[in-house]
């Protein structure tokens, strides 16, 4: 009753002011609904491929990405708990066809794949299912899926040309699988081959990637699995499928954090516009309040009458968050999709990002929960109003010695807490508690900082403009709640600005530091033109045809795979470690340079880069146990380096070590150094022919490389930049928020300096002054919060999320480019303040109590 | 001075009503005029009217010989600001300000140098008799004190109209009288037309003129 006959005509009063807290509600929970939803549907559209593929498949034997020789099956198979085990390969092609994307190829024997998997043929030859071997006599034969078929008209009986090692190869389509199951893999976009010709296509030579296996009737996978690791030994990961998802998870457990941090920020962000929102609304119905208090309204109802207004409001902003989070998430999962496959080399699938109705749930509950957190405090004070008072005239915009005295000793707290807890501990709960309490800090002291600072810029102000410069320093010092609240969120938003630039500019520094050092051979060979694909490889065997060419001095080999190390895959990076010392120089963070080659290089040791020991807490000396195929590797780690060939860190061993543990000679790609004076067109023309028609070549240079990596750490940044942007936009909402507010606060203020002669322009120049210094003490506060903000996302990055240590920089060039940013933004959000300011009628506004 | 020929003011929230209801008079340069009446009887809305603060919705007013019909907001804003000075019964000083800077507001306003806004403003406000309190804010005056502020306020521009609505209404007796004296020692000073809208029968009679309205209508204009 009382949401009815108080509430509705306030809202209906303020209709915009409404729409503008809705806004802020809507944007946290829209960005948080479609970050999440989209880094879900990445996940769920990975689990779900490796489902469908797994098909009735209960354990699969996995080594990393390496693969394994061909007699492992015959090992698996003796298991007497396995029923069936069948070997596969996975391989990515690109079908040349505009628009469509990768095609996830399955390599399997049809003989025993049945078992584990339903092929049901629409269309094409049945005999290719009925009789396996007419498939295998045939190894041009493909089978495609119904939705890959149908979207590009391919149907049975037509050729089919894929990019594979040995180039570009032609395929017979022999049948089209029905929709559903195996053939909804990969959002469709998949294909089956027989495994001896994917093994020649892709260049895998006798080994499989994984062995599917299904268990002997009244056989647990807890019996399995311990069978199949006696039968196995160490190196091979025997997992049910929904284990890859899981590492998959945990590989990209640093992004997902970034990405939850980043979203849970301007939820964060949009909590201060709805607590400023409330707590201007309390201020300017006290009258009101005070009448319901003087009527009989217990404190309860008063408070429960804000807490349910500030509920609904939580509703409806969050229904219409989650309506826009969903189509954000569109957009996003392609964007999420894109930078997995880039940073990790996760293949990038067609993902139909849809909130589940679990993520709907929180997400409502957060919105509504976020907006009843922020209406609190205000709910509290209307609760408090003594009808007396607040029957008297006058706001209550300033704070009363009480809640000073209690901001301050809390503000005193949290410092000190957060210096304690820095003190006692710089990685782990006590660091996040740590950057919590700073945070608590500096929002505590910003209403008291922001009249400090604007007392210093009012003699500035009043010297530029004297009456509007004066008036709008005034406004904002008189009303430290009405101002601090939007200078909060002002400030969390620069802060986040700040912390990221510096985070990227840092980053980018690093990496062309490390390209300079390390990367610096002038071609590189490799067999795909998407760097981020491992799984098509070179034999060995091409590096003294490529060493013979003229124009080129020296070959390095790089074999380079994700092996699985303590349930996490890690990039493993198998090279000629003395080459590769003689023609560069890695930064060497840990160890003697000279001492740990030469230890690498003889077997007795282990290389690790410096974001894979910061992540792991490692150091020279540490023993290191690496799971191989042919026996665990257990070196001591002889050296720290820095190398970002990948987020999570890596692992550099001799390709000696490699090949004897592997038992793999494959190659990813080969480091090209030219000779003196050879011209770097003529030597890559010369590769190109020299494999032209035999296998597929790719060749960069080292400019093109460095374009790609930094292309990647730009599109890494991307999507954080967009939050930032709309921590940003919501920031904004909250000035033209406070200026509304202000407005009307103000109102018979305004009406006697228009009686007194103030002119149209002169009244709007107030308003944008006040939005300009609004601004600005958010840009200030912003910057030294993000001073500080900084030092927290270099820690966090360096120990949770990259384990790079990038060095301390404040971003001054995008503090100063955000700078005119955010006052045009502060302009524009007070054109429509200034225009109510000035068309209200006077007579009204001198009448206005 | 002031002419106002059928002068109507219908406010549509109120349906129609006339707050004004064609009012004829003409008030002459020097003159003290009181405007008197119940509550509702449309003398807010006059002195609104003449002010330029309000637009009538029929008849003509000329202030100084300007007809305020013709005038854009604003020309209304520049008359205002170069013709009328406002005295309100609660003051509506501005509460950040001094009274130094209260009083040079409207000079402010018409772009003076700062030392000459200043100067003025001492002046005003010594004139008042509150140069000693130059500094101090309207909360720490008392409010015959405030009052002599606006007053030194609605004069900084030695407008040749002053309008004063209920400029005792707020204040006790004693202070109320003091405020009048100087009200009318100011005007014989400055030779200004000062109009003072009051439900105060005494202030009324105070004044060599006094305008009598009824439901928006001139119903005496007595001269004494």
């Amino acid at each position: 009753m009382l949401l009815r006959l108080i509430t509705w005509p306030y809202v209906r009063k303020h209709a915009l002011r409404t729409m503008l807290t809705l806004a802020g509600i809507a944007l946290g929970v829209a960005v948080f609904v479609g970050m999440n939803s989209a880094n879900a549907s990445v996940l769920r559209a990975f689990s779900q491929t490796i489902d469908q593929i797994a098909g009735r498949a209960e354990l699969q034997v996995t080594s990393g990405e390496t693969g394994f020789a061909e007699d492992v099956l015959d090992r698996v198979q003796s298991v007497p708990s396995v029923r069936v085990a069948v070997p596969v390969i996975e391989a990515v092609a690109d079908p040349h066809i505009r628009g469509e994307g990768s095609l996830l190829i399955l390599g399997v024997d049809l003989i025993g794949d049945r078992n584990l998997r339903d092929y049901d043929l629409e269309s094409g030859d049945d005999a290719v299912i009925d009789d396996p071997l007419v498939f295998l006599a045939q190894p041009d034969s493909i089978m495609l899926s119904r939705a890959f078929a149908d979207k590009n008209h391919i149907a049975a009986g037509d050729r089919l040309t894929l990019g594979t090692a040995e180039g570009d190869r032609t395929f017979s389509v022999r049948g089209v699988m029905k929709a559903g199951g195996l053939a909804s893999a990969f959002g469709g976009n998949l294909a089956v081959m027989d495994i001896y010709a994917a093994q020649k296509m892709f260049g895998r030579g006798r080994t499989f990637d994984r062995i599917d296996v299904a268990l002997t009737p009244g056989r647990t996978i807890a019996e399995s699995t311990r069978e199949l690791e006696t039968a196995l030994g160490s190196g091979f990961q025997i997992a049910p499928p929904s284990g890859r998802g899981q590492q998959f998870e945990s590989m990209i457990a640093g992004y997902s954090l970034m990405m939850n941090a980043s979203s849970v920020f301007a939820l964060f962000i949009g909590m201060f516009i709805i607590y400023n929102s409330f707590a201007t609304a309390v201020s300017e119905r006290r009258k009101e309040i005070g009448v319901l208090r003087a009527l009989g309204a217990s404190r309860r109802q008063v408070r429960l009458l804000f807490l349910l207004e500030s509920a609904v409001a939580g509703l409806v902003g969050s229904l219409a968050g989650i309506i826009a989070g969903t189509f954000i998430a569109r957009g996003i999962a392609a964007s999420i999709g894109g930078l997995i496959h880039d940073v990790y080399g996760v293949a990038r699938q067609a993902v139909h990002a849809t909130a589940t109705p679990g993520l709907l749930a929180v997400s409502l509950a957060i919105g509504i929960g976020t907006s009843m957190i922020a209406a609190w405090i205000p709910a509290r004070a209307a609760a408090a109003v003594d009808p007396v008072r607040a029957l008297q005239k006058g706001g209550d915009v300033s704070l009363s010695s009480g809640e000073t005295r209690a901001r301050l000793v809390l503000a005193a707290v949290s410092a000190l807490g957060s210096t304690g807890c820095l003190l006692l501990d710089r990685s782990g709960a006590l660091f996040y508690a740590s950057y919590v309490l700073a945070t608590l800090f500096a929002m505590l002291l910003t209403p008291f900082l922001s009249v400090g600072l604007m007392r210093l810029l009012r003699p500035l102000l009043k010297w530029v403009r004297p009456v509007e410069g004066t008036l709008a320093a005034d406004s904002l010092i008189q009303a430290p709640r009405r101002t601090s609240g939007s200078v909060a969120a002002l400030m969390l938003s620069f802060a986040l600005v700040v912390a990221f630039a510096g985070m990227a500019r840092s980053t980018y520094g690093s990496l062309v530091d490390w390209m300079n050092t390390t990367l610096n051979p002038d071609l590189f060979v490799m067999p795909s033109p998407d760097i981020a694909v491992r799984n098509v490889r070179f034999p060995s065997t091409m590096s003294d045809e490529l060493a013979a060419l003229p124009g080129i001095e020296t070959v390095q080999v790089v074999r380079q795979a994700r092996v699985v190390f303590q349930q996490t895959p890690i990039m493993l990076l198998a090279v000629d470690l003395l080459s590769i010392e003689r023609t560069a120089r890695a930064r060497v963070t840990d160890g003697n340079a000279s001492d740990m080659v030469r230890a690498g290089a003889a077997g007795k040791g282990i290389l690790v880069s410096d974001n894979f020991a910061q992540l792991r807490r490692l150091k020279v000396g540490d023993l290191l146990e690496l799971p191989a195929p042919a026996g665990v590797i257990r070196l001591p780690i002889v050296g720290v380096i820095v190398d970002y060939s990948d987020q999570q860190g890596s692992i550099l061993i001799d390709r000696t070590v490699f090949q004897r543990y592997w038992n793999d000679d494959s190659v990813n790609f080969f480091r090209v150094y030219l000779a003196s004076g050879a011209s770097l067109a003529d030597v890559k023309r010369r590769i190109l022919e020299r494999f032209a028609g035999r296998r597929q070549v790719f060749v960069l240079n080292n400019g093109e490389l460095r374009d790609y990596i930094l292309k990647i750490a730009t599109q890494w940044f991307a999507l954080t930049y967009v939050q930032v942007a709309v921590a940003t936009l919501i920031a904004v909402l909250g000035i033209v928020n406070m200026l509304t507010v202000s407005i009307t606060d103000r109102r018979r203020e305004l009406g006697v300096l228009r009686a007194v002669g103030a002119s149209n322009n002169q009244i709007r120049r107030t308003i944008w002054m006040e939005a300009l210094c609004t601004s600005a003490l958010g840009l200030a506060l912003g910057y030294a919060l993000g001073a500080i903000n900084l030092y927290y996302a270099l820690e966090i990055v360096r120990q949770d999320v990259a384990g790079m240590r990038l060095d301390y920089e404040f971003p001054i060039g995008v503090a100063l480019a955000v700078m005119p940013v955010m006052f045009a933004a502060a302009f524009v959000a007070a054109l429509w303040p200034a225009e109510s300011a000035v068309r209200g009628s006077l007579v009204e506004a001198l009448e206005y109590e | 001075m002031i002419e106002l020929e059928h002068v109507g003011k219908r406010f549509e929230r109120s349906r129609g009503v006339a707050a004004l209801d064609d009012v004829t008079l003409t008030i002459e340069r020097g003159e003290i005029v009181s405007v008197v009446g119940p509550s509702g009887s449309g003398k807010s809305t006059f002195l609104n009217l003449i002010g330029g603060l309000d637009r009538p919705t029929s008849g003509h007013i000329r202030v100084g010989g300007q007809a305020l019909h013709d005038l854009s907001d604003d020309e209304l804003t520049r008359l205002r600001r170069d013709t009328v000075g406002f005295i309100f019964q609660f003051f509506n000083l501005l509460p950040t300000l001094t009274c130094l800077e209260n009083v040079g507001l409207p000079l402010h306003l018409r772009g003076w140098p700062r030392r000459r806004v200043e100067a003025t403003a001492r002046e005003l406000l010594t004139l008042v008799q509150l140069g000693s309190r130059l500094h101090d804010r309207p909360e720490e005056l008392s409010g015959g004190e405030r009052q002599r502020v606006a007053i030194a306020r609605a004069l900084s521009i030695n407008p040749p109209v002053i309008l004063a609505d209920e400029p005792t209404g707020n204040l006790d007796t004693h202070t109320g009288e003091q405020i009048l004296a100087l009200l009318r020692d100011l005007q014989e000073r400055l030779n200004s037309t000062v109009v003072i809208v009051t439900h105060d029968l005494t202030v009324a009679a105070s004044c060599p003129r006094t305008i009598a309205l009824r439901d928006g209508r001139v119903v005496e204009d007595l001269r004494r």
